[in-house]
């Protein structure tokens, strides 16, 4: 028996796959959130373990405003990344995604809303990784910029150019599909 | 647009409804009430050939140019 893939069924997938992402990067970024708060306000000492298993208690020791800072980029970060999977998974969510008139408004919005956010992430996680980097060469005892999930700041930025350039070349195809539908 | 569209005055000349139209030319009513009023942005050949055969005219007699 032949099994046809249509793109029904690759939407049905990528559905399913946005949703575990984006309650994955949801509990990721309320997990930064909470910790953040709770060595901020609660317990000092959590700093030494923070969401994930991550070590700040030498970035605490250094200085509760370069804490701050760190904390409030990562935070900054994850709550996009979350953002990001949210417009994914609500533009799936409503059906907007129309294949018989694929070249709409509401499309274009979409790729230019997700290319904002990569724009954002892009110049959080490259703060991020600047600020990091200057901290250890102060001495301070950081995390790998992997492990702050502040990595890939080059990444977002090439991803963001390209949905840039998409939603520009979206501008030409829904003028074209008006055309198209003016025409008797 | 200074592309005037007289579809319905060669309608009244020929005292044809616009359903009847739609049927003879074999375009939707929609399709015909756009070119009608005005919206439409191009028109084919073939519609063309259609509106002059169904209207008995000349696609003169259907389009006009008046400078805006």
């Amino acid at each position: 028996m032949e099994i046809k893939i249509t793109t029904k069924h690759i939407l049905i997938v990528l559905n399913i796959i946005t949703w575990l992402i984006f309650i994955g990067v949801c509990i990721e970024a309320g997990g930064f959130l909470f910790n953040t708060l709770y060595t901020l306000f609660v317990g000092p000492q959590n700093a030494e373990f923070f969401w994930n298993r991550l070590d700040l208690s030498s970035l605490y020791k250094f200085g509760e405003s370069h804490f701050i800072t760190v904390t409030t980029i990562v935070n900054i970060v994850a709550i996009l990344r979350a953002i990001l999977f949210f417009v994914i998974v609500k533009f799936l969510y409503d059906k907007k995604l129309d294949l018989s008139k694929p070249f709409n408004s509401e499309m274009r919005r979409f790729i230019l809303n997700i290319g904002y956010l990569a724009l954002g992430i892009s110049f959080f996680c490259s703060w991020g990784t600047t600020y990091t980097d200057s901290l250890v060469r102060d001495g301070v005892t950081m995390p790998s910029i992997h492990q702050l999930r502040i990595a890939g700041a080059d990444v977002w930025l090439f991803m963001s150019v390209v949905l840039f350039v998409i939603a520009q070349i979206f501008k030409r195809g829904i003028e074209l599909q008006t055309e198209n539908d003016l025409t008797v | 647009m200074p592309i005037i569209v007289n579809v319905d005055v060669m309608m009244a000349k020929r005292k044809m409804s616009l359903t009847e139209l739609a049927e003879k030319v074999d375009l939707t009513l929609a399709n015909l009430s756009i070119l009608k009023t005005g919206k439409a942005k191009a028109v084919r050949f073939s519609t063309l050939e259609a509106l002059c055969k169904a209207l008995d005219c000349q696609p003169g007699d259907i389009l006009e140019y008046k400078a805006e």
